[in-house]
């Protein structure tokens, strides 16, 4: 058994349309990953086709599950909530959550609860764009797995929850544990990553520790980023 | 802690506690914080803060012992030798970059003189 997360020739189409082709991606345990490309490069994509809920061609294992339903146990994603009536309240999620999945902490749910100050009476239709996100930000940590996939989770909300929400991801992520941080904005988090993998040209473009970067390169992650889809970037 | 995006994060946490310990805000002999903690602190990965922390380890700084955490060094040579490396590169840097505009060492001097007795005015 391989441990992390492993992707070997894994291509999606969706139609006739090629959206992922030729990834190959090896995460160790332990390791918080910015997943980084444009709106649209297949970020998403890539985090279904890792939870199962997309079906493409290759092999993908984490922690050496490879059968979907045996991977879907060792994988948190942050849904967003779609399946829930618009009238339903905060803790009605939460006993749901705790009801389907068994590795659900409801301990520590509460904790996170109270450092991001949820209101667990409130409905969901009634939840700021932030305080909607803290919601799933909680509920996607309070699983005990090895993989936590967070599509987006800073889109559209203020810095103090953002600075909250990084704060929770340092305090709560299990050591052992991987976590993968989708964004097309890379300066918010640069600091709390260990590694890029960048998303362009339908396959994995790029996959460096950060800190290597900013070695090799004398520049920040943000630029490095940009430089990409400059002409001319000599990064090779 | 504002970190600078160009230089690795690594790198500035381990500056930031070096220069606590030259300070004296962290005392020899004293426990650090966590490794979580420290992490938290800082707003960094824990894997970075380990980085950092092995690396003090290897130079001396930072004793670990086993079960108990990370302490800085009793050895105050250490914290002497670490002070004086510190100015070093700090003049060197200085140094450097002054005599790159083609100042001489007396003229160098003399504008770190002007300066100091410029700044003390200001005050």
């Amino acid at each position: 058994m391989t441990a992390g997360l492993t992707l070997q020739g894994v291509q999606y189409r969706h139609g006739m349309k090629t959206i992922l082709h030729d990834v190959d991606l090896t995460i160790t345990p332990g390791k918080i990953i910015g997943l980084l490309g444009e709106n649209g490069a297949g970020k998403t994509t890539l985090m279904r086709l890792i939870t199962g809920s997309a079906k493409g061609k290759g092999t993908i294992a984490i922690n050496g599950a490879t059968i979907v339903g045996d991977r879907k146990q060792h994988v948190s994603f942050t849904e967003q909530l779609r399946g829930f009536a618009r009238e339903t309240r905060v803790d009605q999620v939460v006993n749901f959550y705790h009801d389907v999945y068994g590795d659900f902490d409801l301990q520590r749910y509460q904790d996170m609860a109270t450092f991001l100050q949820i209101d667990g009476s409130l409905k969901l239709t009634s939840l700021s764009k932030g305080m909607k996100e803290k919601l799933i930000i909680a509920l996607t940590l309070s699983r005990r797995t090895d993989l936590y996939l967070l599509d987006e989770p800073f889109s559209g909300i203020d810095s103090m929850s953002r600075k909250r929400i990084i704060n929770s991801i340092l305090q709560w992520k299990p050591d052992d544990a991987i976590m993968v941080i989708s964004d097309h904005y890379v300066s918010e988090v640069a600091a709390i990553l260990d590694e890029i993998v960048i998303v362009k040209d339908q396959t994995i473009f790029t996959h460096e520790a950060t800190d290597t970067i900013r070695e090799k390169y004398d520049v920040g992650i943000e630029a490095y980023y940009e430089s990409l889809y400059e002409k001319g970037n000599d990064y090779d | 802690m504002h970190f600078d995006d160009k230089i690795p994060i690594y790198y500035q946490i381990k500056a930031h506690i070096y220069h606590e310990i030259i300070t004296g805000t962290l005392q020899p002999g004293e426990k650090l914080p966590s490794v979580r903690q420290l992490a938290l602190d800082v707003t960094a990965n824990v894997n970075t803060v380990q980085r950092a922390l092995s690396e003090m380890i290897a130079a001396g700084i930072i004793d670990s012992k086993r079960g108990k955490g990370n302490f800085v060094t009793m050895d105050e040579t250490k914290i002497t030798d670490l002070k004086t490396q510190l100015i070093t590169e700090q003049v060197a840097r200085a140094y450097q970059q002054l005599h790159a505009l083609n100042l001489s060492d007396e003229e160098i001097l003399n504008s770190l003189k002007h300066y100091m007795t410029q700044r003390g005015n200001a005050e």
